[in-house]
């Protein structure tokens, strides 16, 4: 009998069944743990979604025990809750005002829901005048279940495990630029960006610097007024009047430019990689992270592939001979996948490269994909029930 | 041996992560979101109107009038004085006050408003100065936050601008 | 009251000197970067003249502080209002400080942090084995009286205060803000990351500049349209 062709040929899986059931066991039982209250009060649109999050982030978990990939998995898990996140918030809105701006009454009140990305604003007027400079409430309550205090709370805990891979597997908006740099089918703008990405990485630093000053000096959180292009898919300030209009209309023009032409352009996350403040904000706390990917010069052979397919440009040929990643490195894992010599390897700080590589990447996604389903899962729960909700023919 | 305390101490350092990871849900949330509400921080002034000066008793409902906000040095908001009339549900449909702000005894502005029908149909209203130090509003929703008459939950909340010069000194 | 109002002034200055912290290195860091680099070696070395330097500008600072308290003392109460708020002034100063905050982005070589022309014979590139005091006083006390755009802002800030004291205070708390970004030059032959530092500096000038113009073209507008 003739042989498949090598090219037809089913790549041997990395591990077997019964081992990547057993190592995705913990996940399914971490699971049905974090939806249990959901079945036990809610209504049976949320049983839908809990059931529906469940067996979603099971499956992909196998899928990266079963196959030792991780970016595509995640990939999957991540575009889905950037692109129904904002499903389930407008509804709400909708359901609840009837629009998605918020008017000035709203603000007053401390009606707006705080986002994790106003945290580096924030800081230098809460520590020298204990002032919080945005229009929502401290602490929670029922009319306010999204309170600062909250919000801090969680970004903070997660951030302690997570580090800047907080914009791989819990950042509700970087899974929308993802997704359009997934549909692209060729990379354009390749050479402009790998000849000018030394450059295009600081600009996040950049505007973090600006977005802290500047809110400290306006005693107003800068990014948000004026900065933030996921308002087009959110929530925004009113129009009311010329400066309320030109917000917006700089908010549409940084999702259009950045979120989708650009992605589509390049199959780069260029508002994540190129833009966004909080990222470079994030990219402080994988200092102290203690996972990395890391790459062995023995055998790597400068193909750059890694470099081509990182989403951030997080690799430049001098990191790569340094055998690291740059700072911004957000653990996606697309450069270990890539990697045709398994020379870019997951590695836990303090043990040797390339040595059990696999072990530190099981270390590493036990952590995050735990707190991916508790936090992302739950979103994406909750925008699945709004879903089937409106179902027409239910 | 270095590398061997290392790696016993990387391997520690990632069990423990792990335990943190499955602490966040359960205790690391809220303990961190409760040492931040118990930081002693409040919010801008501009966004809360600021803190409360007195409140005067009116037949059925109260006012409650703030202390004066002033912007800060780069602060793009005018200076202003917030007066929140509730509860709202058991104001008149013609609600015309005269109140005092600065404690003086004698009434310093004019808030004049008539209450929707429809809770959620927008308010208007007027401010009458009745001295320098205050700016009039005419015919104003929710212009600004130092400018508006605005209905929030069952609250009616009015922000009346100060004059610059004169509240500086 | 008035020590509410005092650390009030006091906290504002500071915000504003860590505002425009980066400004101040965009402007003064093509000088005191060179003359960093041809430090010999040693963090001792380094932060004596760091702090010679810190300490001359902080001079600088101050006799500015007299300067403008002096200037605005002298101005009756009915003018002070044209120097804040959304007045004509204000937006002019606000338009002017955006374009000197580009220019200076630019590193356009002609209009550079003025004080370098006058201080090229204190950039001695790979002579003078022990280094002057003189050097580091020298080059402190000038960048410190140099009229780069930050002092605008908060010399008109200083005028309106009631003392000299105050205005002093200001400057002394102004002062800080902007000196913490000139720490990472202490190290400065050791630090890679410098170039980027400076990058960053140069691309935050820039976004101020977006901002204050927007801000002196909005007041401009508003005072043509609404009077």
């Amino acid at each position: 009998m003739a042989s498949r062709s090598p090219a037809l040929a089913r790549p041997p899986a990395f591990r077997g069944v019964g081992r990547s059931i057993l190592l995705t066991l913990p996940i399914a039982l971490w699971s049905l743990l974090m939806f249990m209250p959901s079945f036990q009060r809610a209504g049976r649109d949320q049983h839908i979604g809990a059931l529906l999050v469940i067996l979603l982030m099971t499956t992909l978990f196998f899928l990266m025990m079963r196959t030792g990939e991780t970016y595509r998995w995640r990939r999957i898990f991540f575009v889905a809750l950037g692109f129904l996140f904002p499903v389930g918030f407008i509804a709400a809105l909708i359901a609840e005002r009837g629009t998605m701006s918020i008017p000035i009454s709203r603000m007053v009140s401390g009606d707006t829901p705080f986002c994790f990305m106003v945290t580096p604003s924030i800081i230098l007027p809460a520590a020298f005048a204990r002032t919080i400079i945005f229009p929502g409430s401290i602490l929670p309550s029922a009319e306010h279940p999204h309170s600062i205090a909250m919000m801090i709370g969680v970004w903070f805990a997660m951030t302690l495990v997570l580090g800047k891979a907080w914009c791989s597997y819990a950042c509700f908006f970087g899974g929308i630029e993802e997704g359009f740099a997934a549909f692209a089918k060729r990379r354009r703008l390749h050479r402009f960006v790998t000849k000018y990405g030394s450059i295009l990485r600081l600009i996040p630093w950049a505007i973090l610097v600006f977005v802290v000053l500047a809110s400290a000096a306006l005693f107003e959180p800068v990014y948000c007024m004026w900065l933030c292009p996921f308002k087009t898919v959110t929530e925004f300030p009113a129009v009311r009047n010329l400066e309320t209009a030109i917000q917006f209309g700089v908010f549409v023009a940084l999702f259009v430019g950045l979120v989708v032409v650009l992605p589509l352009l390049t199959k780069k996350r260029t508002q994540c990689g190129f833009f966004c403040p909080f990222g470079a904000f994030q990219s402080i706390f994988n200092k102290i992270n203690l996972f990395e990917i890391r790459f062995n010069r023995e055998k790597c052979v400068d193909c750059t592939l890694c470099q081509t397919s990182c989403p951030t440009a997080a690799l430049s040929k001098e990191s790569i001979r340094d055998g690291k990643t740059l700072l911004n490195c957000m653990k996606c894992g697309a450069c270990v996948d890539v990697c045709k010599k398994d020379a870019a390897v997951w590695h836990l700080k303090g043990t040797a490269v390339a040595v059990k590589p696999e072990r530190a990447r099981l270390l590493f996604l036990y952590g995050a994909w735990a707190l991916a389903t508790m936090f992302g899962g739950s979103i994406l729960a909750n925008s699945v029930a709004t879903m089937v909700h409106w179902l027409p023919w239910k | 041996m270095r590398s061997r305390i290392l790696s016993i101490l990387a391997y520690t350092g990632a069990g423990l992560t792990l335990l943190v990871a499955v602490c966040v849900p359960f205790v690391l949330i809220q303990g961190f979101s409760n040492f931040v509400a118990h930081a002693g921080l409040h919010i801008d002034a501009t966004y809360s109107g600021g803190t409360i000066a007195r409140t005067v008793e009116r037949d059925g409902y109260r006012i409650v009038v703030y202390q004066p906000v002033q912007p800060r040095l780069l602060e793009r908001v005018e200076p202003f004085v917030q007066i929140v009339f509730e509860p709202a549900d058991s104001l008149p449909s013609r609600v015309s006050d005269e109140i005092d702000l600065d404690g003086d005894g004698r009434p310093d502005v004019r808030v004049s408003f008539t209450m929707p029908a429809d809770p959620n149909a927008p308010l208007r209203g007027d401010v009458t100065a009745l001295n320098a130090t205050y700016i009039s509003l005419t015919n104003v929703g929710g212009e600004s936050f130092s400018r508006m008459v605005v209905r929030t939950g069952n609250k009616i909340v009015v922000r009346v601008p100060l004059n610059k010069e004169l509240a500086r000194r | 009251m008035a020590a509410l109002s005092l650390s009030a002034s006091a906290g504002e200055a500071l915000v504003l000197g860590l505002a425009t912290g980066p400004v101040c290195l965009a402007t003064c860091g093509p000088v005191v970067v060179p003359w960093m680099m041809v430090q010999p070696q040693g963090v001792r070395l380094h932060s004596r003249q760091l702090f010679l330097f810190l300490a001359a500008r902080l001079a600088g600072y101050l006799v500015f502080a007299c300067a403008v308290w002096l200037v605005g003392s002298a101005i009756p109460h009915a003018i002070p209002h044209a120097w804040t708020g959304r007045s004509w002034l204000m937006g002019g100063i606000q338009i002017l400080l955006a374009a000197a905050l580009v220019v200076y982005a630019a590193g356009w070589p002609h209009r550079r942090c003025v004080v370098a022309k006058a201080t090229s014979a204190l950039v001695q590139i790979g002579e003078a084995p022990v280094p002057k005091r003189s050097g580091a006083l020298a080059l402190g006390f000038l960048t410190g009286i140099n009229l780069c755009p930050p002092f605008l802002v908060a010399g008109v800030r200083a005028m309106q205060l009631a003392h000299l004291s105050a205005a002093l205070l200001f400057f002394v708390c102004f002062f800080f803000g902007t000196a913490i970004w000139f720490f990472p030059f202490l190290s400065l032959g050791f630090l890679k990351r410098t170039p980027a530092i400076v990058t960053v500096a140069r691309m935050v000038a820039v976004l101020l500049a977006c901002w204050y113009g927007f801000s002196g073209a909005s007041i401009l507008i508003e005072r043509t349209f609404y009077g």
